[in-house]
């Protein structure tokens, strides 16, 4: 199952600041596709905005056609979030966790111990299964934080900054699992690691300062060298970080 | 929606009781509800045993004969009402400073608001779950009056409006807390705004003489302890419970509009 985004001329201003402006973009079904750019270069702003969980100044982003402004909660049934730095409840056990967010999302008797099941296995929590989940290590609330996002088997899987603080075999177990979605889920990836979005997506949109300043294919960043020389020439210049 | 709302549920008793302050709470109410309580009875008794003790004679007393005004109802209930009643307003906004304030200091409202829940939903699992707490806290505190009722020769009419007035009050100065809690991620702030404007509200008879007789008349009806007295003389009034449902319907439409708010941020 996967979903169709557009963006269409996103805006998002908080007082005098822009946080957004103007954005347009599209994500095919089944693609894996990245978002990269500094801080504050409006990133998360464009992914709360997309979950529904703000409302944008100006524009819409529609998820299969539908409006997330208008309604956001037909949107939010069709995508899972597994947001930046897990904001989870440490008190839980990961089994009791996952069970009340499969609740949350409408599933019970079999279906939720299926979905759970299928989600524990993906992302490896069978260790974990029974501990709480604040003494967990960074990468297992990571973990957590995807299993709780894909339990209703989404058709678009959203993804803050996944790999922040994990060491580096986390990291590659991480995208490995992340990676592994193409094709089944459509998934939007939002990094600060340009390596990361080079390896695992099909194309990447670059924010800067809340505009899209470069949409490649990974054929194109290959052509053009890498991530890192595009996000120097359109960004590093601008932010005085190229020479 | 009825397991979104269960599950909801589950989880904010989970963590109501995950915390030492419910317990903390509960144990405080209890003792001092019950010290109170006696301190009352005690004090009946001593007054029973002067009316009732021979040798005293004179203008005020009638020898043997205690007046009809110095009764269970007047001497321990009405006063242990008003002591339960500022106990509450007093205890309450300790459970009710993290209801809504420790979601948004520790993101998991994006968790909830993402997931495809209603504002209103979550609104109503946080107030459903602080409402049966403030019943606990009650229950927990009948024990004494319910042995002076029973032996005491009160009706149970007199227990029944005593703790159904003590709910409804204590559910809206629950509500009122829960709606400070919401528009805040800080608890202390949540915490002094559920015990400031619960306070104000409690009783205006001190700007009665500063203004004029139909807005005195309008404060004392919007008063809280306008509407809480009837219900110690085993009285329940209709409009009172309306007053009581009226402001915990208030302060869960603040927090439904809070957690709107944070949309439109």
């Amino acid at each position: 199952m996967t979903a169709k985004i557009e963006a269409r001329r996103v805006s998002k201003r908080f007082g005098s600041v822009v946080a957004l402006d103007e954005l347009s973009l599209e994500v095919a079904p089944g693609e894996v596709f990245g978002i990269i750019g500094p801080n504050g270069a409006g990133k998360t702003t464009f992914l709360r905005i997309l979950t529904g969980y703000w409302l944008a100044s100006d524009g819409d982003v529609f998820v299969d056609g539908v409006s997330v402004t208008r309604d956001r909660f037909k949107v939010q049934a069709t995508l899972g979030y597994a947001c930046e730095q897990p904001r989870l409840y440490g008190d839980h056990r990961v089994e009791s966790f996952l069970r009340m967010m499969g609740e949350l999302r409408g599933l019970g008797g079999e279906r939720l111990r299926e979905a759970t099941s299928i989600a524990v296995t993906r992302l490896g929590l069978e260790s974990v299964l029974h501990r709480r989940i604040g003494v967990l290590s960074k990468g297992f609330r990571q973990r957590v934080a995807l299993a709780q996002a894909l339990l209703h088997e989404p058709a678009l899987l959203i993804v803050d900054e996944p790999t922040v603080g994990l060491d580096p075999a986390q990291q590659i177990e991480l995208r490995r699992i992340i990676a592994g979605f193409r094709g089944s889920h459509t998934v939007l990836l939002c990094t600060h690691q340009l390596h990361e979005a080079e390896m695992i997506c099909d194309r990447v949109a670059l924010l800067d300062r809340g505009k899209l300043a470069a949409l490649a294919t990974a054929d194109e960043i290959r052509a053009g060298g890498s991530l890192e020389s595009l996000f120097l020439a359109k960004v590093g210049t601008s932010a005085g970080v190229a020479q | 929606m009825i397991r979104r709302l269960w599950a909801l549920s589950r989880k904010e008793l989970r963590q109501l009781f995950a915390s030492p302050i419910a317990y903390v709470v509960l144990t405080v109410y209890v003792a001092l509800t019950g010290i109170y309580f006696f301190q009352h009875l005690v004090s009946y008794n001593q007054l029973l045993f002067v009316y009732q003790s021979e040798g005293l004679t004179g203008a005020n007393f009638d020898q043997g004969t205690v007046p009809s005004q110095i009764n269970v109802l007047n001497e321990v209930f009405v006063p242990s009402a008003e002591d339960f009643g500022l106990f509450l307003l007093v205890v309450l906004p300790l459970v009710t400073m993290r209801v809504f304030s420790e979601e948004r200091a520790n993101g998991t409202d994006e968790l909830l608001l993402t997931s495809g829940l209603r504002p209103w939903e979550v609104a109503a699992a946080k107030h459903g779950v602080t409402y049966l707490f403030v019943l606990f806290l009650l229950l927990g505190s009948a024990i004494y009056p319910a042995v002076v009722v029973t032996r005491g020769g009160l009706g149970m009419e007199h227990l029944v409006a005593l703790y159904a007035g003590q709910l409804f009050y204590g559910c809206a100065v629950a509500s009122l807390g829960l709606a400070c809690s919401s528009f805040t991620s800080s608890q202390i702030v949540a915490a002094v705004l559920g015990y400031a404007i619960p306070f104000v509200l409690l009783d205006f008879a001190w700007l009665s003489n500063s203004v004029s007789e139909g807005v005195a008349a309008v404060l004392k009806e919007a008063a809280l302890l306008s509407h809480y007295g009837s219900f110690a003389r085993g009285v329940i009034e209709l409009r009172h419970v309306v007053y009581f449902a009226g402001i915990a319907a208030f302060g869960w439409l603040l927090s439904v509009a809070s957690l709107e708010l944070v949309r439109a941020r």
